[in-house]
């Protein structure tokens, strides 16, 4: 009993998920880039799209600083969005996106406990590493670099495999609660769908926003909702002001030279 | 310097040496552990040059286990630190034998002294400032619907990637050619970018945006009444604050999903609300 779509899927993810801390951190790992494109793999692009950028705003300050590893973002997109795509067919799409968010959410908290004990086990590598520096081996030091690589990729697969599968299986439950409950259940994913924005604007506000700039977002909130009510400009118009106001912002501040001493 | 004085043959790190060791700086954290972080992949971005600069196996397995040593820092500005190491080692080389353990520990001590700072600005400028910049951008976007209309939604992604890896790409390669150019010096170099500023800038171009996402959210019902917009606004912004105090209090995003959807569930069991709310937000 395998979800469709598993292995391109799990092989898609298992590549993407390199980019997290293995190689480059281009961000192709983000979710905004993991949903559209196993949205894509699916066939349900547009499902992809707006899970992705559910999942970037709510988990925006959630950043690897020192030695804390976050969640990982690229299993949880991947698995949540292939599982909504499973479920949006027979269901209201918010409810779809929401349950499949609940159900990815353990899973890719247990991808980061695998992570972490892999990054234990490469204390052994890197005994090892040492080892070959010592004895002059630098073939085999070098080579350590794509061995790592390639246990990495495996591990990415293994949990993809495992994730895709388990949240496979969990989505009679979601029509389980539907048919039993009466559809209440599904209204509440409804609610919370809308609420879970909210909860992404909180994580941007307590990322970005302090005591000092607090006003200029209640500002900004009152300029727009006032062009929304008042002028016809609408939807990507406000979008592209504010894109042009923020350059404008960025580069006044970027021009002006720090302040020594 | 004369070569009589110097150790070795004067040996010459060229284009090709520093385009390999920028291309390996990609793969830094590949052997990430709770041990001695990034050493291994310092280590490896160096091979190049270490290989070039120490001809003999011990000096090689003198000079590999000497980065072996404790380095954990941001992987994108940790190029500024690895740029003055190469340029530290070409110099090492360069000078009497008597002068060169001097030399590796200052080598050292410039790894030592810099990656915490350079840790903390990266951590700042990359993951707490530009990356939730480019992330904000995209969300507006998909939110506006305004690529989904035509079907083209690769745009969003796409033109997330491009904005974060020129500034990424930019200031990785920036880092390592300044790191080399000015070698115990890059310090200084560090300060004249204005990092801070961008830092402050950024952020204020961030609110700008959350503030338009905030009205976006609601505003599907504006077509329908004003009124009914301004309540729904004004409901979704103390919501809002609510979050905001949770999260200020550490309490994970994960469990705040959870809370959320017990709150949501409770809505619904609500015996007097029994129709959906007006809002569709995925514009189906």
């Amino acid at each position: 009993m395998l979800m469709p779509h598993w292995f391109p899927v799990a092989l898609l993810l298992a590549f993407l998920s390199l980019d997290e801390t293995a190689f480059g951190q281009f961000m192709v790992s983000r979710p905004i880039v993991v949903g559209p494109l196993v949205g894509w793999l699916i066939g349900r692009t547009d499902i992809g799209l707006e899970m992705g950028a559910l999942i970037e705003l709510i988990w925006i300050g959630d950043v690897p600083v020192g030695a804390h590893l976050p969640l990982d973002l690229a299993m949880l997109s991947g698995t949540a969005v292939a599982l909504a795509c499973e479920l949006v067919s027979n269901s209201n799409p918010q409810a779809a996106m929401t349950y499949a968010l609940g159900v990815s959410i353990p899973l890719a908290a247990l991808s980061t406990e695998g992570e972490v004990v892999l990054r234990k086990f490469h204390i052994r590598w890197l005994h090892f590493a040492q080892r070959m520096a010592f004895n002059g081996h630098i073939k085999t030091f070098e080579w350590l670099n794509a061995l790592v690589l390639a246990e990495q990729w495996v591990k990415g697969f293994l949990v993809a495999a495992i994730s895709l599968t388990l949240a496979h299986l969990s989505s009679g439950l979601f029509y389980l609660l539907g048919g039993v409950l009466g559809g209440k259940v599904i209204e509440g994913f409804y609610y919370a769908h809308w609420l879970l924005l909210a909860l992404g604007c909180s994580a941007v506000i307590d990322l970005l926003v302090e005591k000092k700039t607090a006003i200029y977002l209640g500002l900004t909130i009152v300029a727009m909702m006032t062009l929304a009510v008042f002028s016809p400009l609408q939807g990507v118009h406000l979008v592209a002001i504010a894109l042009i106001g923020g350059f404008v912002l960025a580069l006044f501040f970027v021009g002006k030279k720090e302040a020594v001493g | 310097m004369s070569p009589e004085k110097t150790a070795a043959p004067v040996v010459r790190v060229n284009f090709f040496d520093l385009a390999q060791c920028f291309w390996r700086t990609f793969f830094l954290q590949v052997l990430w552990n709770f041990e001695r972080y990034l050493s291994y992949g310092v280590t490896f971005v160096l091979m190049p040059v270490l290989k070039k600069i120490y001809t003999t196996p011990e000096e090689r397995a003198q000079a590999m286990t000497r980065h072996l040593e404790y380095f954990n820092s941001h992987p994108y500005m940790t190029s500024f630190i690895l740029g003055a190491v190469i340029r530290m080692e070409e110099e090492k080389q360069q000078q009497p034998k008597a002068k060169q353990k001097q030399k590796e520990e200052e080598i050292s001590a410039l790894k030592v002294g810099m990656m915490g700072p350079v840790a903390a600005m990266g951590d700042s400028l990359f993951w707490a400032t530009i990356r939730p910049y480019c992330g904000l951008i995209a969300v507006t976007l998909v939110l506006s619907h305004a690529f989904q209309i035509k079907g083209e939604y690769w745009v969003i992604p796409l033109f997330f990637l491009v904005i974060y890896n020129t500034a990424h790409v930019g200031i990785r390669f920036l880092g390592f050619l300044q790191g080399y150019r000015q070698s115990d010096q890059v310090v200084l170099a560090l300060r004249k970018y204005g990092f801070q500023q961008a830092i402050r800038g950024l952020r204020l171009a961030s609110i700008l945006l959350l503030g338009v996402l905030i009205v976006f959210v609601n505003l599907s019902v504006l077509e329908k009444e004003v009124g009914l917009f301004l309540l729904k606004l004004t409901f979704f912004t103390a919501i809002v604050g609510l979050f905001t105090f949770a999260l200020h209090r550490k309490i994970s995003p994960s469990q705040m999903f959870y809370a959320v959807l017990l709150f949501a569930l409770m809505l619904a069991f609500w015996p007097t609300l029994s129709a959906p709310p007006v809002l569709s937000l995925g514009g189906q």
